[in-house]
C-alpha cells in the first residue's frame, strides 16, 4: 500500500534536478481537509422554482428519511475507502464528525437513467419546459455534489429527446425579441439622426453604400456584443484561434534570426 | 545564411559533385538504400570514420532514433540514465505503431477495444462499436516497451550507455565536434558514477519533458500539464469490467482543462487526471476522479503514485545547429488526448532518417539544413492532426456544457468511426461530406442545448 509519504521519494527519480520541473506537492498537509471539504450540505431549500417546488419538498423528506441508512452505508464505504485513500491518517476518513452525508441524486421522475416522459404529461402532451427544468436541477445538483458513475444504473439521458421547437420557444425567442428590439431602437434613431443632418430620407439612405455598411455594422454589433464583457471575449477568441499556430511556427522564425525567442 | 543558401542551390546539383572519391561511393549507396541521398553540397566528407551521433534519452524517441541511425551506418551512442525506469505514462499506443515499428505482440499487455466517456452529469456513452475485429488500442508498460526498443537499437549496432547527461560543449568551429559530458554508471564506479566525456558530430535530444539538451541549446520553455496518476489494484471481479475497456471522465470537478481516466494496465488500473491551469489543485482533482469511479474501483489498493509533466505545445526552438529535439523534449504531445508515445517514436525515427540522408549513411558531415528537413517533414505530416486536436480541445474542454455536448456527440456512430480512424492510423480521415454537414449541425445543436441548460442553471444557483 503506498502511503502518500512515499511520493517525495519517487519524485526526485522521476525528474532530474532541473529548474523546469515544477512538481511541488505541498498539499499533503491539506489532504484531510480536502476530504472533509468535499461533503457539503445540500441546499435543497433554495432550489425552488414554480413547477418544481412540490418535487423539492418530496426530495427533502426523502433525504431526511434516508439520512440514517445512508450514513451507515457511507461509513461502510468510508472504511473500505480508507484502504483506497491511505493517507496516513485513517482516523480522519473513518471517524470525521463533520461528515454530512449527501445521498445520490434521486427523483421519482428520474427512472432508469433518464427522465420518464410519462410523468411530465400536461393536458395530454409532454410538458417539455418541465423536462428542461428537471434536467437543469439535476445537472446543478451533480455539479455541486459529484457522484460516482455506476454501471448498474447507467445514465442514458440525451438532450436531443426534447424537440427543437421547445428549445426555440424557450431560449431562442426571448433573446431574439431582445436583440431585435435593440436593433430596431438603434436603427430608428440612427435613421432619424442621419436624416436630420443630411436631409436624406430612409429609402434614399438604404441606397447609399456607406449607410449600408453602417447598417451591417449595427446588426453585427447587436448580434455579437450582448454584454460589455463580450468585447474582451471576442478579442481573446481571435487570439486563441491563432495562438497554437504561432507556437508551432516559432522554430521557423529562428531560421532568419540569430537570437532565440523565449517568449512562450 | 550559408545554411539556407545550401538549401536552395544544392538540389539538382548532387550528380555534378566534383569529388571523384564520392562518385565511387554513390553506386553502392544508391543500390541498397531506398532513400534519396541528397547531402548538402558544401558539407565536407568525414574522413577515416563514420559520422558520430549521440542520442540523449532512451525512451521511445531515443530508442527509435538510435535504431534508425545505427541501421543507417552511423556510429550511434544512446545515453540513458535509468535502464529500468518505469516512466509514469498512460501507456496507450495506436494500432499503426505496432505495424510501423514492428512491435512484437507480447509487449502489449492489453488490447482496449471499448471506451466509455462519462460526462459531468454522469451520462455514459460507450464508444468502440465501429472498430473492426483486428483494431485495438494497445496498452503497454513503458519499462517493457522502452527496453525492447533500446535492445533493438543495440542489436543494430548502437552503443547503449547507462549515464546521465550533464552538459555539452558547443563546437569551436563549423565542423568541429560537440563534446558531451555525462556521468557514467557502469557498475564499477559505484552509485555516484564516473564523469566522462564523448565527442560527437550531432546530438538528438530525446530526454523527455524536462529535457536538459533543450535547456543547453536555449530551446525555450513550453506550457505543460501535470498528469497525476495512481495505480490501483482492484478485486478480480471489478477487473473483468476493465478487461478491454478504458474510461474517460470529463467535468470541472475532475479537471478544468483535461480529463480524468481509468486505464487498465497489466493487472491493475491506473486512475489519474491532469491539468495545465490549476496545477495546485491536482490532488483535489484526483480525489474527484476517484470519487467518480468509486463504485468501479471499490476495494482497491493504491500500489503506486506517480506524476509527470506533459508538454502542451512544441518548444519555440526545436533545433539548433547540429542538435535536434524529438519526442516530449520537443513538445510533440497532442492536445485533447495527451498522446505522446507514437509521436515520440516517429519523430525520433524521422530525425534519424534526416541525419542518415543528410550524411549519406555517415560519410558526410551534417549541418543544420539537413536537420531542418526533419522539422519540415514532421510539420507537414502531422500539423493537421495537431491542429484538429487543438480545435477539439478548445471547443469541447471549455466548460461543463461543452463537455456534456462532447459526450452526447460521442454517441454518434459517424463520430466514433472518424475518431478511431484518425487515432489508430494517425491520418486525419477525410470522411463523407454529407455526414460531415450532419455532424456539424448536430454538434452545434448539442452545444446550444447544453449552454442553454447552463444559463438556466446559473439562474437558479444561489
Amino acid at each position: 500500500m503506498a502511503l502518500l509519504s512515499s511520493p517525495p521519494s519517487h519524485f526526485p527519480t522521476l525528474s532530474p534536478p532541473n529548474s523546469l520541473s515544477k512538481t511541488h506537492f505541498t498539499l499533503k498537509s491539506t489532504f484531510p481537509l480536502s476530504l472533509r471539504g468535499k461533503r457539503h450540505f445540500p441546499l435543497l431549500s433554495t432550489r425552488v422554482s414554480d413547477n418544481g417546488s412540490g418535487v423539492v419538498v418530496v426530495e427533502e423528506d426523502e433525504k431526511k428519511e434516508e439520512a440514517a441508512p445512508v450514513v451507515e452505508s457511507e461509513q461502510k464505504v468510508e472504511s473500505s475507502e480508507g484502504s483506497v485513500e491511505t493517507n496516513g491518517s485513517p482516523a480522519v476518513a473513518a471517524g470525521a464528525p463533520v461528515e454530512v452525508v449527501v445521498g445520490k441524486y434521486e427523483n421519482p421522475k428520474w427512472v432508469g437513467g433518464t427522465w420518464d416522459l410519462k410523468q411530465f404529461q400536461k393536458g395530454g402532451t409532454t410538458d417539455w419546459d418541465a423536462v428542461i427544468d428537471a434536467e437543469v436541477k439535476r445537472r446543478k445538483w451533480l455539479e455541486d455534489n459529484p457522484e460516482s458513475s455506476n454501471n448498474d444504473f447507467p445514465v442514458v439521458f440525451d438532450t436531443s429527446i426534447v424537440p427543437w421547437w421547445a428549445w426555440v420557444k424557450r431560449f431562442h425567442l426571448p433573446e431574439a425579441e431582445l436583440l431585435n428590439g435593440r436593433a430596431a431602437m438603434v436603427g430608428f434613431f440612427m435613421a432619424y439622426f442621419v436624416d436630420s443632418l443630411t436631409g436624406v430620407g430612409l429609402v434614399d439612405q438604404m441606397g447609399n453604400f456607406f449607410c449600408k455598411t453602417l447598417l451591417f455594422v449595427a446588426v453585427a454589433g447587436v448580434l455579437l456584443i450582448r454584454k460589455n464583457e463580450d468585447i474582451d471575449n471576442l478579442k481573446k477568441l481571435i487570439d486563441e484561434t491563432t495562438f497554437y499556430d504561432k507556437q508551432w511556427q516559432a522554430t521557423w522564425q529562428d531560421e532568419n534570426s540569430t537570437n532565440s525567442k523565449k517568449d512562450f | 545564411m550559408a545554411a539556407s543558401i545550401a538549401l536552395k542551390t544544392f538540389t539538382g546539383l548532387r550528380q555534378s559533385s566534383p569529388e571523384t572519391t564520392v562518385q565511387s561511393h554513390r553506386p553502392t549507396t544508391l543500390s541498397y538504400r531506398p532513400l534519396r541521398i541528397s547531402a548538402g553540397k558544401f558539407s565536407p566528407k568525414v574522413t577515416g570514420r563514420n559520422l558520430r551521433v549521440a542520442v540523449i534519452g532512451g525512451g521511445p524517441a531515443g530508442g527509435a532514433a538510435a535504431e534508425t541511425l545505427a541501421k543507417g551506418g552511423i556510429e550511434t551512442f544512446l545515453i540513458e540514465r535509468k535502464m529500468d525506469n518505469c516512466k509514469p505514462c498512460g501507456g496507450a499506443i495506436p494500432l499503426c505503431m505496432v505495424g510501423e515499428f514492428d512491435l512484437p505482440l507480447d509487449i502489449i499487455d492489453r488490447r482496449v477495444t471499448k471506451m466509455k466517456m462519462i460526462s459531468p452529469s454522469n451520462v455514459a456513452v460507450d464508444i468502440g462499436r465501429t472498430l473492426k475485429p483486428h483494431e485495438y488500442i494497445g496498452m503497454v508498460r513503458r519499462e517493457i516497451l522502452d527496453d525492447y526498443l533500446r535492445t533493438r537499437a543495440s542489436d543494430s549496432g548502437a552503443k547503449v550507455i547507462n549515464g546521465l547527461f550533464l552538459k555539452m560543449d558547443k563546437p569551436v568551429a563549423k565542423t568541429a565536434p560537440y563534446v558531451i559530458h555525462y556521468t557514467s554508471y557502469d557498475g564499477k564506479s559505484g552509485v555516484a558514477g564516473k564523469r566522462e566525456s564523448l565527442e560527437v558530430d550531432a546530438i538528438i535530444g530525446a530526454d523527455g519533458a524536462n529535457s536538459r539538451v533543450a535547456k543547453q541549446i536555449g530551446a525555450g520553455d513550453y506550457e505543460y500539464a501535470i498528469a497525476f496518476q495512481e495505480r490501483i489494484k482492484i478485486p478480480d471481479d471489478k477487473m473483468t469490467y476493465y478487461e478491454d475497456l478504458a474510461e474517460m471522465y470529463v467535468g470541472d470537478d475532475v479537471s478544468p482543462d483535461f480529463y480524468g481516466w481509468v486505464f487498465p494496465k497489466c493487472d491493475h488500473v491506473a486512475v489519474g487526471t491532469g491539468t495545465v491551469t490549476h496545477k495546485g489543485d491536482i490532488k483535489k482533482f484526483q480525489l474527484a476522479t476517484r470519487l467518480r469511479a468509486k463504485d468501479k474501483i471499490l476495494g482497491g489498493k493504491i500500489i503506486r503514485v506517480e506524476a509527470h509533466p506533459i508538454p502542451e505545445h512544441p518548444r519555440p526552438k526545436r533545433l539548433s545547429d547540429r542538435v535536434a529535439l524529438v519526442g516530449d523534449a520537443a513538445g510533440y504531445v497532442t492536445k485533447c488526448s495527451g498522446e505522446g508515445i507514437y509521436f515520440a517514436a516517429k519523430s525520433g525515427r524521422m530525425c534519424a532518417e534526416a541525419i542518415v540522408e543528410g550524411s549519406e549513411n555517415g560519410k558526410r558531415m551534417v549541418d543544420e539544413a539537413d536537420l531542418r528537413k526533419y522539422l519540415e517533414k514532421w510539420d507537414k505530416a502531422y500539423w493537421p492532426t495537431y491542429k484538429v486536436l487543438d480545435i477539439l480541445q478548445k471547443v469541447f474542454y471549455r466548460s461543463n456544457p461543452a463537455r456534456e455536448a462532447f459526450v452526447e456527440m460521442c454517441a454518434d456512430e459517424y463520430v466514433q468511426k472518424m475518431t478511431f480512424d484518425s487515432y489508430l492510423y494517425k491520418k486525419v480521415a477525410p470522411g463523407n461530406p454529407l455526414e460531415d454537414i450532419k455532424l456539424a449541425v448536430n454538434t452545434i445543436g448539442s452545444l446550444v442545448r447544453a449552454n442553454a441548460l447552463r444559463r438556466e442553471m446559473d439562474k437558479i444557483s444561489v
